[in-house]
């Protein structure tokens, strides 16, 4: 084959062009290779063999000079000369193949974790929505309480010459299933407003108006948009969807339209997946009203008018201020909530990057990991570095010869950067591959069984600036120092030294050395935060909550759809309950209001008959109502007086059981039992319960909050101002995996009442997703410090191993002179622990300055927890202890004869 | 036969005269251009294929000679040179060197050329 033959000249004549370093333009290498191919041919028509003939033109290959056909001026104008240095580098890497592979493997781990996170903080803090013009959004920001009214969005829709729109929207996980056992899916109420204001269109259908928008829906009855994964999903992406009925939570809705694949809501961190209008919250929630003035369910999301700032728009906003909140005033509370009411300022915030609660939670977790990984990838550039110094002392000689041969110094360092480069690059490539993979894995981590992340991690101009960014600092970093050193070689070391070590190798050996320390003080940072992180989070894991959650199944039923008078709907939980508790293999049953670390919280602030005084803020008091079995069913301790009974409920005097934590706070730790409590300030139907027993303080809302002062309740003596339409049951079970029973639970159920609606869970998994943040933290900290110490002893080995064989001489001399094995062993150690020593406390130094950054993700220890840092030092100094001794030991088996021999 | 001594140093001058000699009737690449004159000088004269091209590439950059790459049927893509108008003269005019150089060398030295 003719063209494979003149590539194999043309790669010959190239490699004969290296040699010479020399530079041939494309043209040039064409012309001459097919000249040897003519030479080739020739020869085997005169009658050669192929081997003769092949030998006669490598011969006249051999034979020439390239000087002259180099000059040739446009293989100066040609890139080639980009393409000749990468093909020079390529030749390198795959000459020393293991370095590369060490140095690709560093980098790709290293880059790869530096894209993954940031690829993470993108998603979350940094891209703006994929909606018109973001950078025109701003959110009504909601203050203490967490959202607004539906009143109050009214006020500001009358209102519409403020902004170019508004809408408000509230997250909801519907129930797809019709009773029996729930099926969630991610969506939201919204307002008409959203698709205006977002500036989206639907893919498919329409998207709901003003007119769908209104109580028990507009013309078409109840109407859904859904989003693109979920017609996929659900419907196969059939245009028959348009029109199909969805049940959610039991009310039938007709889908109207798909939105765009992109499109996922104003929320970062959640796709809406149904999107609902908020006129029908009534239908689905009968015992809700749009008009209630004290419902704050509502976020707010308005668009500027266009070169409207965000500081005129609030004071646009204020300027309304009175009249609003006067035209929403809550009814029925006490004057001092009104006042405050009136007076806290509507703010406007800016939203281009949307709404998102994932962000507060996890900014500075993320940002601490991203610290974290940054530190990890400099760590792999000293390793880097030092791999590439110890080959470029290797290639001295080399280098001389190419200076001898007149290629500049510039040209010597050039070819070098274009060599950390391509490693660079190819390291990002892969690491490029293990972020995809890692940032996907991470957003898994983050999803629990009740909240789903979804996070569009689709890679965007910052991203891939991002990644070129590292892979160029990165190359620079590494390759710089073996860059510098080569072009400090001078042409006369190749005649003179043979390649061996000389004057200057002190200066190698003494940067390397260098490197190692910086690379042991950036371990003893990653060490001790993986450290700190995994400390926490197992403290929380293990920490006594107060409560037994093994094999307790929370069961939560829901009424919200069964047709049950609300006053007979305690009396239906409490038959399920007795249904559930007389099924084989359950051990305990109880009915609860709220669970542990569920999401739900239920609080008044309280007074105590004979109380110590409090201000307003520490009158708070979380609440929960549960059956006489509660404590038992929990394994939560009864300290003093009385559990709940049967004789507890509706007409008998009510009663209450506190914890510890109350009695300490309201009667300073006095025998709360038979004081009485009541809300505060008094409202007109507030009834007094008598406290009748005490029980241990037990974990309520978040792990890591101090145990609040909590008040329990009689469940069968319900406070009527609650909407409790759904209600727990917990259920023990006597052996193995309480997840089993969950068939015949619902079974059960469905016996008494098959309209309710039933979620599974286990509580253990409740209190596990509740951690798992610290749990996703404490898992990076440790993988990358642990990595860091790898990372870390392979730089101390290599560098320590090629001291050695540089000291070879003097060792074997000292042996031969009588020196004992362990006194080579200690000279070795004595410089390793020197290095080690030297980065510890560099890096013991920073960690304690830098400890304070990470308080707030720390529990139960100080950031500058002395056991910590000493466990890290030890750590660190068993590693190099281990990257030590083995140089050390090989030194000490040196054999002074052969040393001698052959110096 | 091999040259030495002066005639060596001479045939390096003579090389870009060849090129443009031959070139002269037609366009040739630079492997026929090397088979010419190591048949023509019956072996006597060769030159080093890497030192044709550098000749070659020089009388280019003086536009003496152009070079195309062509691609006939049946043969591998090659660059052939043309000899240009001014190459022509300059041919011409060393042409008329060499004979003048050649005629004083066999008036003064005896030498006689066929």
């Amino acid at each position: 084959m003719p063209d494979r033959e003149l590539r194999s000249w043309k790669s010959l004549v190239r490699e004969r062009a290296d040699r010479e370093w020399r530079e041939l333009s494309l043209e040039v290498v064409d012309e001459l290779a097919c000249h040897l191919a003519d030479l080739h041919a020739a020869a085997l028509r005169g009658g050669s063999t192929e081997h003769e003939a092949r030998q006669a033109a490598l011969d006249a290959l051999n034979a020439a000079s390239f000087l002259e056909v180099s000059k040739r001026p446009r293989a100066r104008r040609s890139p080639v000369g980009v393409f000749h240095d990468l093909r020079i580098a390529w030749r390198q890497l795959l000459a020393t193949p293991i370095v590369t592979a060490i140095a690709v493997l560093s980098l790709a781990l290293g880059i790869g974790a530096n894209t993954a996170i940031f690829s993470l903080v993108n998603s979350l803090s940094l891209r703006a929505l994929p909606v018109k013009d973001p950078q025109r959004l701003a959110i009504l920001d909601p203050q203490d309480n967490g959202a607004w009214t539906y009143p109050i969005l009214e006020e500001l829709r009358r209102r519409s010459q403020l902004f170019d729109g508004i809408f408000a929207w509230d997250t909801q996980r519907f129930d797809l299933a019709n009773g029996g056992v729930t099926e969630f899916v991610d969506g939201a109420w919204a307002t008409a407003g959203l698709f205006d204001t977002l500036g989206v269109g639907p893919l498919v259908g329409r998207t709901f108006t003003e007119a769908d928008d209104v109580r028990g829906g507009g013309p078409d009855g109840p109407v859904a948009v859904i989003s693109h994964a979920f017609w996929q999903r659900r419907f196969g992406g059939a245009g028959e969807a348009i029109g199909t009925r969805l049940t959610l939570e039991g009310v039938p809705f007709t889908v109207v339209g798909v939105m765009p694949p992109g499109f996922f809501g104003p929320d970062v961190g959640r796709r809406l997946d149904v999107i609902v209008p908020v006129g029908m919250l009534t239908t689905v929630r009968p015992e809700r009203s749009l008009e209630q003035r004290d419902y704050w369910w509502l976020s707010i999301m308005v668009r500027l008018k266009a070169g409207q700032s965000i500081d005129q728009a609030t004071d646009a906003i204020r300027s309304l201020q009175p009249q609003i909140r006067e035209a929403t005033l809550p009814i029925n509370w006490p004057t001092v909530d009104l006042m405050q009411y009136l007076k806290a300022p509507l703010t406007l915030a800016p939203a281009a990057t949307g709404n998102s609660s994932l962000r507060q939670r996890y900014e500075r977790p993320l940002l601490t990991i991203m610290v974290v990984v940054v530190l990890v990838l400099l760590i792999a550039c000293a390793n880097i570095a030092n791999l590439l110094l110890a080959r470029a002392t290797a290639r001295r000689h080399e280098w001389s010869v190419r200076l001898a041969l007149g290629a500049s110094r510039w040209r010597l360092v050039r070819l070098l950067l274009t060599e950390s480069l391509l490693l660079s690059a190819i390291g990002a490539g892969v690491g490029f591959l293990v972020a995809r993979w890692g940032s996907q894995l991470l957003v898994a981590q983050l999803s629990t069984q009740t909240n789903t992340v979804f996070l569009d991690l689709s890679i965007d101009w910052r991203v891939l600036a991002f990644t070129t960014g590292t892979t160029v600092i990165t190359a620079l970093l590494f390759g710089v120092a073996p860059a510098f050193r080569a072009a400090g070689v001078s042409p006369m070391e190749a005649i003179k030294e043979q390649g061996r070590g000389a004057g200057s190798e002190t200066g190698r050996v003494s940067f390397a050395s260098g490197l190692v320390v910086v690379q042991v003080a950036l371990s003893v940072i990653l060490v001790v935060a993986a450290a700190l992180f995994l400390r926490t989070f197992t403290k929380l894991a293990t920490l006594d909550l107060g409560f037994d959650p093994s094999q307790v199944l929370v069961v939560t039923m829901s009424a919200e759809r069964a047709p049950i008078a609300t006053a007979q709907r305690m009396a239906v939980f409490e038959r399920a309950r007795q249904a559930v508790a007389s099924l084989p293999g359950v051990q305990g049953t109880a009915l609860s209001f709220i669970t542990p670390v569920s999401g739900h919280n239920w609080g008044n602030r309280l007074e105590v008959s004979g109380g110590v005084a409090l201000t307003d803020s520490r009158r708070s008091a979380l609440r929960n109502e549960v059956s006489p079995e509660f404590f038992e069913t929990y394994g939560q301790r009864l300290i003093a007086g009385r559990a709940f009974t049967d004789r507890d409920r509706d007409g008998s005097p009510l009663v209450a059981i506190v914890n510890e934590a109350f009695a300490r706070r309201f009667l300073d730790g006095a025998n709360p039992i038979g004081h009485t409590l009541r809300r505060y300030p008094v409202r007109p139907d507030d009834a007094s319960l008598e406290i009748v027993g005490v029980v241990g303080d037990a974990v309520y809302r978040r792990i890591r909050d101090p145990i609040p002062p909590t008040v329990y309740s009689s469940a069968m003596q319900p406070d009527r101002s609650l909407p409790s339409t759904e209600y727990n049951l917990n259920v023990r079970s006597a052996s193995g995996t309480s997840m089993l029973l969950t068939r015949s639970i619902a079974d059960a159920i469905a016996g008494v009442n098959k309209d309710l609606a039933l979620t599974f869970r286990p509580l253990s998994d409740q209190i596990g997703a509740s951690l798992t943040q610290e749990r996703v933290v404490a898992m990076l900290a440790g993988f990358f410090g642990a990595l860091a110490l790898l990372l870390a002893g392979l730089g101390l080995y290599g560098v320590t191993s090629y001291a050695v064989s540089r000291r070879r001489n003097e060792i074997g001399i000292r042996m031969a002179l009588g020196a004992a094995p362990a006194a080579v062993v200690r000279l070795v150690l004595s410089r390793v622990s020197m290095l080690v020593g030297l980065g510890v406390v560099i890096g013991a130094g920073i960690s304690l300055w830098a400890a304070p950054f990470v308080a707030t993700l720390l529990y139960g220890l100080e950031p500058r927890d002395p056991m910590t840092l000493a466990g890290s030092i030890a750590v660190l100094a068993a590693v190099g202890a281990v990257a030590g001794w083995l140089p050390a030991r090989r030194a000490s088996r040196i054999d002074p004869v052969v040393v001698l021999r052959d110096s | 036969m091999e040259f030495t001594g002066a005639i060596r140093e001479a045939k390096k001058g003579t090389a870009e005269l060849l090129v443009l000699a031959f070139l002269d009737d037609e366009p040739r690449h630079g492997y026929e251009l090397a088979q010419l004159i190591e048949e023509r000088s019956g072996g006597a004269l060769t030159f080093n294929f890497a030192s044709l091209y550098a000749t070659l590439y020089k009388l280019e950059e003086r536009k003496w000679i152009q070079g195309r790459w062509v691609e006939k049927a049946g043969q591998r893509r090659r660059r052939y040179y043309k000899i240009t108008d001014e190459g022509r003269e300059v041919l011409a005019a060393q042409r008329k060197e060499w004979r003048q150089f050649f005629e004083l060398i066999r008036d003064l030295a005896g030498v006689r050329y066929a």
